[in-house]
C-alpha cells in the first residue's frame, strides 16, 4: 500500500505519528561532540539519530546530505552548516565504527584491486555491500566515483582499477 | 419537470451551476449520458479510467471552488477510491455517482455485483445515499451538492439506482441559491480579543498556515495580519497539506512546517490558522487554533485554545481587534523589531539555499535545483502549478508561490497518480491561467497513460513536465535513511528502482496524439519550455519528460531482483 503515496521529505517523522521532536537523551547513536547540539535541534526536527549513525561519509559527503536539506527546507544558517558538517564527519566520518551486529564475512577473489577495495570501501561499510549483487560496468564505474566523492581514498587510476576489478567478479550478465 | 430520472439528475445540476459532467461511463447510467446529447450549458469530460475521472474533478474543484462532479462504473469504484483519498484528506468538495441495479436484482449477485459495495466508500465519504426513484433523485443529489460543498467540505457518493435513473416522473428543480447557502462563521469576538492581546505581547511568536485558508479564499487576510504584527509564518505544500497560502517571497516567511523551529528558538505564542499538520508545530508553545474542520481540530496535538471559525473572518477580525488594542506606533514598533528580527534569517536562508543550489546546477542528468531555476525563471507569474512530485518537492524552496506569484495547487496525502488529470481540471476551471503540471516518473507509471487520452480529446493546451530519475527515488531515500536494514547495508534496492523497462514517456505521450520530448540537457531546458509555451498558446498539450539525477543513498544503483517468469517454463510456450 505504501507504494501508492509519495510525501515530502522533511516532515516525513512529524506527519506520521507527530512524535518528532527528539530530544538529546533520545539521541544515545549521537556521541557527544562540538556541534552535536546543532545536530539535535536542527536535524532531529525530522530524522531519527540511526538515519545519520548509519552512514559513513566524509565531509564532502556530509556537506552535501546538509545541502539537500537546507534545499529541502531545513532551517539552517551558515554557521550552523559548518557545525552540523563538522560534527557528522567527525562522529561519522570513514573508519568510524558501524551501528549494529557486524557485516557477512566476504572472501574478496584475488587481484590487483583486493587491497584497494578492502582499504577504501571497507572503511565505511561492510563487504557483503561490495559483494551481494552483480552490476553493470556503467552501474560500477558511478558507484566507484560517488564513493570517491564520500571520501573512498581512491585517486584516478586506483577508482579505474577498483571499476575494473569489480566489473570482472561482480557483473551483471 | 418531467423526464426520466437521469434527465432530472442533469437539470438538477445545471440549476446547481454544475458545469461539468467527469466521467466514464457504464451501460446502467446511460439515461444520464441521453439526457445530455441536446444540453450545450454542461458538459462531459470523459476520463478512460476511474482514477484519471477523480482526479479531474478534484483539480477542477480545487481551482475553481465549485464541487466537482464524477460519474463512474459501479464495478470501477476501487479505482476511483484511490484518488478519492486525496480528495477526502483535502476536504474537496466533490460528488462521485454510480448507476448500480435495483436492490433485488443486486441480491441476486450479479457477475459485476458483490455485497457490501457500498460500505467500501463510507470512510472516505462525508455522505452517502442510494437514490431509489427519478421522483426522488433531484432532492437527494441537492443534498449531496450541500453537503460536499458546505465547509469543511468533502467527498459525497450517490448510489443511483439504475431502474429510477430509466423511468419517468415529475418532480421539482431547485436552483443552488434556494437549497445551498454559504456558510461562513464568524469566530467569537471575546476569543478574538484574547488572541490578539496574547499576539501583541507575545515575545517570541509564530503563525502558521494551512489549506483552510485557501478554500476559503483567506490570503489577504492573513498576509494583512501578519504584516501588522511582524508574525514569522510557516506553512507551505509539504505532505498533508496541498496549498500556499502566504506568498513564499515574503521576508516574513520560514519555511513549510517542522516540528519544531531551529531558526526561531522556543516559539512562546504559536498562532494556527486554517491546517490539521501546523497544530504540529513549535512544541512547547502556548498553541491556539483556528479552525474551520472541529473533527482534526486538536486531533494529533492538545490545543491551550480552539477556535472553530471561517479562517478568512477570523484573520478580519483579529486584524481589526490588534488595531483596536493598541496605538498605531506601538504596533509599528512591535512589527518593525519582529520582521527586522525574522527577516535578518529569512535574507540569509534564501542565499544559503540559492548558493547551495548553484553549486550543484551543472551537468547531465538534470540536477532538481538547476530545474528550479530554470523554471522559476521562465514561468509567468499567473501560472497554476499542479505539483504531484516527490523528489521534485525539492525544487519548491528554490521558487516563488503564492501572494502575487504562482499559484501552487499539490495534493496533502500524496497519492500519486493525480498530477496530469488534475492538470486538465485545473484547465478547465482557469482556462485563461497557464497550467503546468508536474509528476514525478513513479507518479506518471502508477497513474498510467491515461490521463494523456483526455489532454489528447479535449486539447487541453497544459505543459505537462515528467521528472524520470526511474525511480521511487524519494522513497528509496527514505527506507534507506529512516529504517537502514538489509537493503542499506547490503547495497540492494529491492522495490524502488524504476529503469527496467526504460519507458520512453515522450514516446508513449506521442502515441496519444500528445506532442512531447525528452530533455536531458539542462543548458536546453528553456528552449524546451519555450516549444510547450507555444504548443499551449496554439491550444495543443505538451510534455516535457525532463530525465533527472537519481540522487541520495543507494542512487547510483541499477540493480533490481533478478527474477525472470520465462526462465521458470520447463518447454518454450
Amino acid at each position: 500500500m505504501h507504494k501508492l503515496f509519495a510525501s515530502a521529505f522533511v516532515c516525513i517523522a512529524m506527519a506520521a505519528g507527530g512524535a518528532a521532536v527528539a530530544q538529546p537523551a533520545d539521541n544515545p547513536l549521537l556521541p557527544e561532540g562540538p556541534g552535536r547540539d546543532r545536530v539535535v535541534a536542527v536535524c532531529t526536527s525530522c530524522h531519527v539519530s540511526r538515519a545519520f549513525a548509519q552512514v559513513r561519509e566524509n565531509a564532502n559527503g556530509w556537506k552535501n546530505q546538509v545541502s539537500e536539506m537546507i534545499l529541502i527546507g531545513a532551517q539552517v544558517s551558515p554557521a550552523d552548516m559548518d557545525a552540523i558538517v563538522g560534527y557528522l564527519s567527525t562522529a561519522f566520518g570513514p573508519g568510524t565504527r558501524l551501528p549494529g551486529p557486524p557485516s557477512q564475512a566476504v572472501d574478496l577473489p584475488d587481484g590487483a584491486a583486493k587491497i584497494l577495495v578492502l582499504g577504501s570501501c571497507a572503511r565505511c561499510h561492510g563487504l557483503d555491500r561490495v559483494a551481494g549483487a552483480k552490476r553493470s560496468p556503467r552501474e560500477w564505474d558511478h558507484i566507484v566515483e560517488r564513493m570517491a566523492f564520500y571520501g573512498a581514498p581512491l585517486d584516478e587510476g586506483q577508482r579505474k582499477t577498483v571499476v575494473a576489478y569489480l566489473t570482472e567478479h561482480y557483473a551483471a550478465k | 419537470m418531467k423526464g426520466t430520472g437521469g434527465a432530472l439528475f442533469v437539470e438538477q445540476l445545471k440549476a446547481a451551476g454544475v458545469e461539468y459532467i467527469f466521467f466514464n461511463p457504464s451501460t446502467g447510467d446511460a439515461p444520464i449520458y441521453d439526457a445530455m446529447v441536446d444540453q450545450t450549458d454542461i458538459h462531459l469530460i470523459k476520463g478512460v479510467q476511474e482514477g484519471v475521472v477523480v482526479a479531474m474533478a478534484d483539480g477542477y474543484a480545487r481551482a475553481s471552488g465549485k464541487p466537482g462532479v464524477a460519474i463512474v462504473a459501479a464495478v470501477g469504484l476501487p479505482n476511483a477510491m484511490t484518488q478519492l483519498v486525496n480528495t477526502y484528506k483535502d476536504r474537496i468538495p466533490l460528488m462521485l455517482a454510480m448507476g448500480v441495479p435495483a436492490r433485488e436484482a443486486e441480491s441476486r449477485g450479479g457477475a459485476q455485483q458483490y455485497d457490501g459495495q457500498e460500505t467500501l466508500l463510507t470512510p472516505i465519504s462525508k455522505w452517502a445515499w442510494r437514490t431509489e426513484s427519478a421522483a426522488g433523485l433531484p432532492d437527494i443529489t441537492r443534498k449531496a451538492l450541500k453537503f460536499a460543498s458546505t465547509r469543511p467540505g468533502g467527498p459525497v457518493s450517490l448510489w443511483l439506482s439504475e431502474p429510477g435513473l430509466r423511468e419517468e416522473a415529475t418532480a421539482t428543480i431547485v436552483d443552488e441559491a434556494a437549497f445551498n447557502t454559504p456558510i461562513s462563521m464568524r469566530p467569537n469576538k471575546a476569543d478574538i480579543e484574547t488572541i490578539a492581546r496574547l499576539l501583541i505581547e507575545a515575545k517570541n511568536p509564530l503563525l502558521t498556515v494551512g489549506d483552510e485558508i485557501t478554500l476559503a479564499q483567506g490570503e489577504r487576510e492573513v498576509r494583512e495580519l501578519a504584516e501588522l504584527l511582524g508574525l514569522p509564518v510557516m506553512g507551505s505544500a509539504v505532505l498533508g497539506q496541498w496549498s500556499t497560502p502566504f506568498p513564499t517571497r515574503s521576508p516574513l516567511f520560514l519555511g513549510g512546517l517542522q516540528a519544531n523551529t531551529p531558526a526561531l528558538g522556543q516559539v512562546d505564542i504559536h498562532l494556527n490558522v486554517g491546517s490539521w499538520l501546523g497544530e504540529q508545530t513549535a512544541r512547547g508553545a502556548k498553541l491556539i487554533s483556528i479552525r474551520q474542520d472541529p473533527a482534526t481540530l486538536g486531533r494529533a496535538t492538545p490545543v491551550d485554545m480552539g477556535v472553530i471559525a471561517d479562517p478568512k473572518l477570523a484573520c478580519a477580525d483579529l486584524v481589526e481587534a490588534v488595531k483596536s488594542l493598541a496605538t498605531k506606533d506601538r504596533l509599528k514598533k512591535i512589527a518593525d523589531e519582529r520582521t527586522r528580527r525574522v527577516a535578518d534569517y529569512t535574507e540569509k536562508a534564501r542565499k544559503l539555499r540559492h548558493d547551495v543550489a548553484m553549486q550543484f546546477s551543472t551537468g547531465s542528468p538534470i540536477r532538481l535545483n538547476r530545474l528550479a531555476f530554470e523554471l522559476e525563471d521562465f514561468l509567468d507569474k499567473d501560472t497554476i502549478y499542479v505539483a504531484d512530485l516527490d523528489s521534485g518537492r525539492k525544487m519548491e524552496p528554490l521558487m516563488n508561490f503564492g501572494g502575487d506569484d504562482k499559484m501552487y495547487i499539490g495534493n496533502g496525502p500524496a497519492v500519486l497518480g493525480w498530477g496530469i488529470s488534475a492538470g486538465l481540471g485545473v484547465k478547465l476551471a482557469r482556462p485563461d491561467k497557464p497550467v503546468i503540471a508536474l509528476v514525478g516518473d513513479g507518479s506518471f507509471l502508477f497513474g498510467g497513460p491515461q490521463p494523456l487520452w483526455s489532454l489528447s480529446r479535449y486539447q487541453a493546451p497544459i505543459t505537462v513536465m515528467v521528472l524520470n530519475n526511474r525511480s521511487y527515488n524519494n522513497e528509496r531515500n527514505r527506507i534507506w535513511a529512516f529504517g537502514g536494514g538489509s537493503q542499506l547495508s547490503r547495497g540492494l534496492d529491492m522495490t524502488c528502482y524504476n529503469g527496467s523497462p526504460d519507458v520512453d514517456i515522450a514516446k508513449t505521450a506521442q502515441a496519444f496524439g500528445v506532442e512531447a520530448e525528452q530533455v536531458n540537457d539542462p543548458e536546453t531546458i528553456k528552449a524546451a519550455l519555450g516549444r510547450a509555451k507555444r504548443a499551449n498558446i496554439e491550444g495543443r498539450p505538451y510534455l516535457l519528460e525532463v530525465v533527472i539525477e537519481r540522487d541520495g543513498i543507494g542512487g547510483a544503483s541499477e540493480w533490481h531482483p533478478p527474477f525472470s517468469i520465462a526462465s521458470l517454463r520447463t518447454r518454450k510456450v
